[in-house]
């Protein structure tokens, strides 16, 4: 479904990305775990033709090469991007940052079942529908974010750190969510440093290090191995 | 004398409003700070005056050549000039000094041209010079026309800025630019859009102007400023901020012509202008949306 091959990218005299290949198959759920700086969000917004990479790379999703298209067209192919930090539109209301989210063309005529679709996963969102998105506490920020992002209709669907700055309690809701996401068939790739909450919804993960992938396995195999939990458990559990 | 005055005000507000929405979506989306904004409702106001002396056209109809004329000079403008320095800018500051150079030199161009072809007279026509009486005072039809022009002008363009997706995805822009193509909106096209729109009310704007007013060649740098103000005071990008600001200068500086002295209106502009920037730096709406 998505491939990825060969993946460099260079801010300046900065590498961000060095040569990754990473694959995420229908209705699978990817984690990529790793430190800060270990280009992860670069990954994400390559992937959503935010920021093109050196030449030489290849990234296709559904056989559709889609390496030098720009994130508009990324999103018709059906890839949504969640990114760091949520950006949502903060003076608009929910709905009509939802709405939004069927701008595209591949999810106009659809408008209402996208709606339906995201009330049903978060009914608070259908409670909240004229609130102005700033006013929102966080996790309802995170609820949006993820609402829109649906809303495109999407199959491939990346989180960039979704839990970030969320208190316990929310992260645990969050990642319910998630769940019932990836339930209806949608394949997800997901950033995080919550180790444990992501693999414990994941299929497979990948780890990254400096800009490479350092590492891969099935998601069970990963909890376990003292390798990742030196590395990341320790610091979180 | 005090309903006399309120509806003057009214009349002048609306066409402020009208003018300050136009320079909202250049500068709020599009993120141009045009300069030769005024130069715009002037080639309107003049186009107005040639078709209603030379002709005998209404200005009504004029208007309907002046929206999407405005339309495409804006969307003309935008691709030519401004799209290259958009493409260039490293970031928001230096796209905002180019624009402003830009532009500057664009506003001598179109005055130029103005004063080559219309000369530098003080410049004004006849048109529907009746009183008629309402609420128990009298105003000139003309005005009466442009009030009711400006607010249904005002009115429909709100109304699709904030009830169309086309419109919700021109505030999204404002909003956010970087998140924008996140939800597949092209910034650019909306960017080219929003200038264009921009233009057709300049043009509308000048239209309704040249209906009740005297102006020259030269006059268009003072109507740029006021926009400006008005879209300082309302928060950039923000179409209710730029609506409600624009009629409380038309009235203020009304009410002030009327009761005190007509010399004050401009320090009048300039003494609200200064409490706003002092009391609520970011405009009188919330945070300026830049």
């Amino acid at each position: 479904m998505l491939e990825v091959k060969g993946l460099s990218l260079h801010y300046g005299r900065h590498v961000a990305l060095d040569k990754v290949s990473l694959k995420v198959g229908k209705a699978e759920t990817v984690v990529i775990l790793g430190a800060n700086g270990a280009g992860k969000s670069s990954l994400l917004k390559s992937i959503a033709g935010l920021v093109h990479g050196d030449p030489g790379a290849r990234i296709s999703f559904n056989g559709v090469p889609i390496q030098t298209a720009s994130p508009h067209h990324v999103l018709e192919t059906g890839i949504a991007l969640v990114p760091e930090g949520r950006g949502i539109f903060g003076d608009l209301t929910v709905a009509e940052n939802l709405a939004l989210g069927a701008y595209a063309r591949r999810a106009r005529d659809q408008r209402e079942a996208g709606f339906e679709l995201v009330f049903s996963l978060f009914p608070r969102l259908a409670e909240r529908r004229r609130q102005f998105v700033n006013t929102m506490s966080g996790g309802e920020q995170q609820m949006v974010a993820i609402g829109r992002a649906l809303m495109s209709r999407p199959e491939l669907l990346m989180l960039d750190e979704p839990s970030l700055g969320l208190a316990p309690v929310v992260v645990g809701e969050l990642f319910r969510s998630l769940d019932r996401i990836r339930q209806t068939g949608l394949s997800l790739l997901i950033v995080e440093q919550n180790v444990g909450m992501s693999l414990a919804i994941a299929d497979r993960g990948y780890l990254a290090e400096a800009g490479r992938i350092t590492g891969e396995g099935p998601a069970p195999e990963l909890l376990n191995d003292p390798a990742v939990k030196r590395a990341f458990l320790g610091a979180t559990a | 004398m005090l309903v006399t005055a309120v509806l003057s005000g009214l009349v002048l507000g609306g066409t402020y409003a009208l003018l300050a929405m136009g320079l909202t979506l250049q500068y709020g989306i599009a993120r141009i700070m045009n300069l030769a904004y005024g130069e715009l409702i002037i080639v309107a106001a003049f186009l107005s005056y040639a078709l209603f002396t030379y002709a005998g056209i209404s200005p009504v109809w004029a208007l309907l050549i002046a929206l999407p004329g405005g339309f495409v000079l804006g969307y003309a403008i935008y691709g030519l000039l401004m799209a290259p320095l958009v493409r260039r800018a490293r970031n928001a500051a230096s796209l905002e000094i180019d624009s402003i150079l830009t532009t500057f030199g664009l506003l001598f161009v179109i005055q130029g041209l103005l004063l080559v072809t219309f000369g530098a007279n003080f410049t004004s026509y006849s048109y529907l010079n009746d009183a008629v009486q309402i609420f128990g005072t009298r105003l000139a039809a003309n005005r009466l026309l442009a009030l009711v022009l400006a607010v249904v002008l005002g009115a429909a363009i709100y109304l699709v800025l904030t009830r169309t997706l086309w419109g919700t995805a021109l505030r999204a822009v404002a909003v956010a630019p970087g998140s924008a193509p996140l939800v597949g909106i092209d910034v650019e096209r909306a960017a080219r859009m929003a200038f264009a729109l921009g233009g057709a009310l300049a043009a509308a704007g000048g239209v309704v102007i040249s209906m009740y007013q005297t102006f020259t060649a030269t006059s268009g740098v003072v109507f740029t400023m006021k926009a400006l103000i008005i879209v300082i005071m309302g928060g950039v990008g923000n179409i209710l901020g730029a609506l409600s600001a624009g009629l409380l200068l038309g009235l203020a500086e009304t009410m002030v012509a009327t009761y005190v002295d007509p010399g004050l209106t401009l320090a009048t502009t300039y003494g609200l202008f200064l409490a706003v920037l002092l009391w609520r730096p970011t405009g009188l709406f919330g945070r300026a949306v830049r």
